[in-house]
């Protein structure tokens, strides 16, 4: 029987791809484009994120039991389909650099500055190739606790932070006027890219078929919901000059929350209840490219990949993470033109291909 | 097989993580440092240097109020020090010289020499904000005194100096006598456009009197608020004393309490108190003949607490008269502060900035590079408020009836 997830897992899964890098390690670098303006770039991509889903959405709907690779297949021919599962492995591959710099940073700069980095990645991979070994229902299950963990890391930082938090630092709105805060957008749309990209590949997946588009709108309005927080209190409370100069900004946002006098600092609440966030991302991103692969080969299961995907995936990781000028230059500029660019083109040809090429669904739906 | 494979290699895998805790602390190694102490030396070759100071914990005998002291020296905190050209370089050597690694996590306060802070912070704050081991919550101030001397003086009533220090900053919106200054408030006024940086001074007064000879009267110091430390980017300009503190903070925290003092109207030797139990302003900026003016509407209540003049809260024409006193005495205060950090030290630590941003954005973008030229130019107008509307428990004046029998 082929594996189903239900639509709350997958709205679950929306939340947990794009929430642990969305916090802090984005708002650093929009804060650096827009300053206080962050929350608007916020708003921006998400409301782009929003036709992107919808977009992906239709495109499955085309052939509802089908990927992104076995629609591309049946629509464009066996080599058009193997270049496209190659693009998204690439994707995939390219978007484990700022899942790393989001786990490795977030635990190494403020936790263990003397463990080796490769001890990071290493761990990373293996827990995510577990994972995966049992498949996409265990993710899920375990991104819906990741939901309750967001909910509760969020409430504790509210009261943590509102006694701080002085709303004219939020203030002029579009300071920096109305273009750049679209244009700082990108950052969090690459965010989304990877989100956008899971669709494509596990919405066939997903239980119930008419309700796809309202599960995916939910999943991101949701997520907006648990992201903008942080921007508004990064501003609020730090002011966007310092979230501007942080690579980690929510850890230093967690840095500075307290409740009363004595429990101060949150960055153990911070990692115990991202973590999930996180991991969900290191084992999706681990699943597609695994996935993209095997159809790519032509295998049946896409579990005997796991380990050299794991291997080629952390190795490229590992290469971003080496140091903080190198991840930073790959996380704000190539990977954002490359995640967007990739993203954007596979999602449109394919949409629009599928206007002219409407008899091959027919054929293969019947 | 396969299985049996993967099964193996998660095995082999598992082994690498287990080896051991990765940069573990056990806390029986760690020094806790209490508090740190920055001063400006000279060393042999005439070369400034950076003192550092810290107050670590001594766990033997700083047990808090039921444990009994077992270290047996009398002392709850070591402190140690030493010089470099950074604080990094004197922090490594004081490593030297304790058999625990130095922890600086649980730091309550930073203590800067005003000697230090006149020759700029900008490392200071560097260090502690980049460092992931500090708090971002730690208490930063300035004394006239040496920093070492204050950090190592036990004060208060806490085991631990650095608690009590704490102590007086958990407080301190009832006393007003200082801003609550935080390196995150330091860090972010620092990289600010807008506003300027202050942070709380501290100084040690002789105010503790000894219970075995209190006829020799105070005798032992303590450490207490001194009014605010006045900074121009990084290097101090100057200070405000506690008394003009309190002007201040209306300006940059939210006001609990406060004291005023206000003479009598029948005779200027009697006073009347007034505590303050809300004070809220609101600021309006404006732009007129290239110079930006605020208008400083300011709502102030509070309670008759204290007084020697002949008022029962019933008399309203009497209580009117000394609300009026007080928005006087309010004004002439406010104005004193804004002409002194006007004219004498140029800088906004007001957030007047800010709120010409707010609302003016366009002429703020005009005049943001020479914001603190500007702000000297700039026209404040003080409009106040003052209601008393309670005489704490008393409705009638408390005279004496032989008096008025008289």
């Amino acid at each position: 029987m082929k594996i189903k997830i239900t639509n709350g897992m997958y709205m679950a899964l929306i939340i947990n791809m794009v929430y642990a890098k969305s916090i802090g390690v984005t708002q650093g670098s929009i804060a650096r484009d827009v300053g206080s303006d962050m929350w608007i770039s916020t708003i921006i991509a998400t409301v782009s994120a929003m036709l992107l889903i919808l977009l992906t959405v239709m495109i499955i709907r085309r052939m509802p039991k089908a990927d992104i690779f076995d629609q591309s297949k049946a629509m464009l021919g066996p080599w058009v389909g193997k270049l496209i599962c190659l693009v998204i492995f690439i994707f995939f591959t390219l978007s484990f650099g700022p899942i790393m710099v989001t786990f490795v940073f977030h635990l190494k700069d403020f936790f263990l500055p003397e463990a080796p980095l490769f001890l990071f990645v290493f761990i990373a991979v293996l827990v995510g190739g577990f994972a995966i070994y049992f498949g996409i229902e265990v993710i899920a299950r375990m991104a819906l606790i990741g939901v309750f963990s967001i909910l509760l890391l969020n409430g504790l930082l509210i009261l943590g932070a509102l006694e701080d938090f002085d709303v004219r630092e939020l203030l002029p709105v579009f300071e920096f006027g109305i273009t750049k805060p679209v244009i700082a957008s990108r950052h969090h749309l690459a965010d989304w890219s990877i989100v956008i990209m899971m669709c494509l590949i596990i919405l066939p997946l997903v239980d119930n078929q008419k309700e796809w588009g309202r599960s995916s709108l939910v999943g991101v309005i949701f997520s907006f919901i648990f992201i903008v927080m942080w921007p508004i209190l990064e501003t609020g409370v730090l002011t966007s000059q310092v979230t501007s100069q942080y690579l980690i900004a929510c850890m230093q946002m967690a840095r500075s929350a307290h409740l009363g006098f004595f429990l101060h600092r949150y960055e153990m609440f911070m990692i115990a209840f991202f973590g999930i966030s996180i991991l969900t991302q290191i084992a999706i991103a681990l699943l597609c490219g695994s996935v993209a692969l095997s159809k790519l080969f032509g295998l049946k299961d896409f579990r005997p990949l796991i380990i050299p995907v794991s291997l080629i995936m952390g190795g490229y990781g590992y290469w971003v993470v080496q140091s903080h000028n190198h991840a930073m230059d790959i996380l704000e500029n190539s990977w954002v033109s490359l995640s967007l660019s990739i993203t954007l083109g596979v999602v449109g040809v394919v949409w629009i291909l599928g206007f002219f090429l409407k008899k091959k669904f027919k054929s293969e739906k019947g | 097989m396969i299985r049996k494979l993967y099964k193996l290699v998660i095995l082999m895998a598992i082994m690498f993580i287990l080896t051991s805790c990765v940069g573990k602390r056990e806390i029986d190694d760690l020094a806790m440092v209490m508090g740190v102490g920055l001063d400006l030396v000279e060393n042999k070759n005439g070369e400034e240097e950076v003192k550092v100071t810290a107050q670590i914990a001594r766990p033997a005998d700083a047990r808090g109020q039921t444990g009994a002291p077992s270290g047996q020296t009398g002392e709850p905190i070591w402190s140690i020090s030493a010089t470099d050209k950074s604080i990094f370089g004197a922090i490594r050597k004081l490593e030297n010289l304790s058999s625990r690694r130095i922890f600086w996590a649980h730091s309550y306060v930073i203590v800067i020499n005003e000697d230090l802070a006149k020759n700029g912070i900008k490392d200071i704050i560097d260090f502690f904000i980049r460092n992931p081991e500090l708090r971002m919550r730690t208490w930063v101030t300035v004394t006239p005194d040496d920093a070492s001397e204050l950090v190592s003086s036990l004060t208060g009533l806490e085991v631990i100096p650095g608690q009590s220090i704490e102590g007086l900053f958990k407080y301190s919106d009832i006393t007003r006598a200082a801003p609550r200054s935080q390196m995150i408030d330091l860090h972010a006024a620092y990289l600010s456009d807008a506003t300027q940086p202050y942070v709380a001074r501290l100084k040690l007064e002789t105010n503790e009197l000894s219970n075995q000879t209190p006829e020799q009267g105070e005798m032992y110091k303590n450490v207490t608020h001194a009014g605010t430390g006045v900074f121009k980017d990084d290097k101090l300009v100057g200070t405000l004393s506690a008394k003009e503190t309190r002007s201040l903070l209306l300006f940059v925290e939210n006001i609990k309490s406060g004291v005023s003092i206000i003479p009598c109207a029948e005779n200027e030797e009697d006073v009347t108190t007034f505590e303050l139990v809300h004070e809220e302003l609101k600021v309006i900026p404006d732009y007129k003949e290239g110079t930006p003016e605020f208008t400083l509407k300011v709502k102030t209540t509070g309670k008759l607490v204290e007084t020697d003049c002949a008022i029962g809260f019933d008399d309203d024409q009497k209580i009117k008269e000394l609300e009026s006193n007080i928005e006087e005495k309010f004004k002439k205060d406010i104005n004193k502060v804004l002409d002194k950090i006007q004219q004498e030290y140029g800088v906004d630590i007001l957030e007047a900035g800010n709120s010409f941003n707010n609302k003016l954005p366009s002429k703020w973008k005009e005049m943001r590079v020479n914001w603190d030229d500007h702000f000297q130019d700039a026209t404040f107008h003080v409009d106040i408020t003052a209601e008393i509307k309670s005489g704490a428990l008393l409705i009638e004046p408390t005279e004496s009836n032989k008096r008025a029998d008289e």
